[in-house]
């Protein structure tokens, strides 16, 4: 990954970010929520080439590190975000090229999303954090998974295609 | 060069990974740094958040107010429910305020007179199927209430109290057949009895045959021995007709009387006559009569000219009149 493309992606990644604790926080949704942000992270992550992709998970921590409404320690995303990436990255390709198969991209964002909750909430236990209740927090990982279900097809195509304009010919060899 | 990718990135995530692990140490030590950076993102996105909140405010409560249609339903027919159960109480509320206004007329009547009375309220109404003309009160013996007391209403006497308990008491109204009560002509010496009739009117048997008995003349009680059936004093009613024959040793009228029997809310039982004779004291004062005159405008003569063709039907011609036509109403 290039600087200017890291640069590009954090950019981009921050208008999302923007937008979801700005509008899409502002849905009551029932069960739980949906983090469009995390979604589109993790697309992003399974779209880009392994280092890409760790890298994008430690932008995309950062990112979401810096959210106000955040209570756990500075760094704690950024670290399982990393992680997430270098697992997306080192198990993509036993799925394939997700963009000619839109069901199996959906299900993995899906899934990785659920995992990547799970690793958040078992950081801040590992950190000393109260994370409440364990129903509850299978409740919200699981209400994540869901809305990501719902929403992502309306999504991910769009985003796999605005990402593959961004790719520089060298890129896309 | 996947070998060499794999190291890269491995590597990179080592970095990458000791980095947040810094980040996190440095958070859990105080450092100032992390704390500023998210106030600077939150000063960042408060203009945001504002602005977007009017725009997302329609649909943010979109899921949730689907989710409680069913239980809107039901609060929309509980909100029915309340609504009916105030319009209930607002009706209660007229009518206690009409309870009200006659509780306040019947102490009015009590205080003028110097009686101690007690108040109670109306409970109940004699079965018609007897033919008696009762009510029930809430107040018994336990309120001092005993039999042959008299009842009082906003502007003159109800009844006499037939029957206690220890919480309620019968009333014999004075519309009952078997009523009967000394009254005297206000104003006069003239006293008689005045009987029930099973309904809203009442007969004055005159006892004295030299007294006279005009229209509009007002009764009141003359007082019982021991102030007991009657207290004296109380407006009985007005004399309505005068029916006077000849051959009757006896003058007789007919009285219409001051308390409308049918509409007793509140009532008040004297339980101690006053000091003094009240005497004429509580005769109510006549309403003066107020007329209205009303002028009708001149109406202008229309001389009528009949259309060809028309037919023979004659025209009404307008009365040239210029007079004044004056109508007189009494209230």
């Amino acid at each position: 990954m290039s600087p200017l493309r890291a640069f590009l992606s954090a950019l981009f990644l921050f208008v999302i970010f923007t937008f979801q604790e700005s509008a899409i926080a502002r849905i009551n949704f029932p069960i739980a929520g949906f983090s469009f942000y995390l979604a589109v992270l993790i697309a992003l992550m399974a779209l880009e080439e392994s280092s890409g992709a760790v890298l994008m998970g430690f932008m995309g921590g950062i990112i979401l590190d810096l959210a106000p409404s955040t209570s756990t320690p500075f760094g704690q995303w950024s670290l399982v975000l990393t992680v997430m990436g270098y697992l997306i990255a080192t198990n993509r390709e036993s799925i394939g090229d997700f963009t000619n198969r839109a069901g199996a991209f959906v299900g993995f964002v899906s899934a990785a999303s659920a995992l990547t909750l799970a690793g958040y909430v078992l950081t801040g236990t590992l950190l000393g954090e109260n994370n409440g209740a364990v129903v509850h927090n299978m409740v919200v990982i699981a209400g994540n998974s869901l809305w990501t279900l719902l929403f992502a097809p309306l999504v991910l195509p769009a985003l796999a295609k605005l990402r593959s304009l961004s790719l520089t010919s060298r890129e896309r060899v | 060069m996947a070998g060499r990718g794999g190291n890269r990135s491995r590597l990179l995530l080592v970095i990458l990974l000791v980095t947040s692990l810094f980040l996190i140490t440095l958070d859990l030590r105080g450092v100032s740094l992390t704390k500023s950076s998210r106030s600077a993102t939150q000063s960042f996105l408060a203009p945001i958040q504002k602005g977007v909140t009017s725009l997302f405010s329609p649909v943010g409560n979109f899921f949730s107010d689907v989710k409680n249609f069913g239980k809107t339903k039901a609060e929309l027919a509980a909100t029915k429910a309340e609504n009916a159960k105030l319009k209930s109480q607002l009706i209660l509320s007229a009518d206690m305020k009409g309870q009200l206004t006659k509780l306040r007329g019947a102490l009015n009547l009590a205080g003028h007179g110097g009686y101690k009375v007690v108040s109670a309220r109306v409970i109940g109404h004699g079965s018609a199927s007897t033919f008696s003309q009762t009510l029930t009160i809430d107040a018994g013996t336990s309120d001092g209430i005993s039999t042959n007391m008299t009842v009082l209403g906003a502007t003159g006497i109800v009844g006499v109290v037939k029957e206690t308990t220890a919480s309620s008491s019968v009333v014999e109204l004075m519309s009952d057949p078997n009523f009967k009560i000394g009254v005297r002509i206000a104003g006069t010496q003239s006293v008689g009895v005045v009987l029930g009739q099973g309904d809203s009117h009442f007969v004055l048997q005159l006892l004295d045959p030299s007294g006279t008995i005009k229209v509009g003349d007002v009764l009141v009680s003359l007082g019982s021995d021991g102030n007991k059936p009657f207290v004296a004093g109380v407006p009985v009613g007005r004399v309505s007709a005068v029916n006077t024959t000849g051959a009757s040793l006896t003058q007789e009228a007919d009285v219409l009387g001051f308390e409308n029997l049918n509409d007793l809310g509140v009532v008040t039982v004297v339980v101690a006559p006053p000091a003094h004779d009240p005497r004429d004291a509580l005769v109510p004062t006549p309403e003066p009569t107020v007329t209205v005159y009303v002028t009708a405008p001149a109406v202008p003569a229309v001389s009528p000219s009949p259309a060809v063709g028309a037919s023979n039907t004659p025209t009404p011609v307008p009365t040239p009149s210029a007079t004044s036509v004056k109508k007189k109403a009494n209230k």
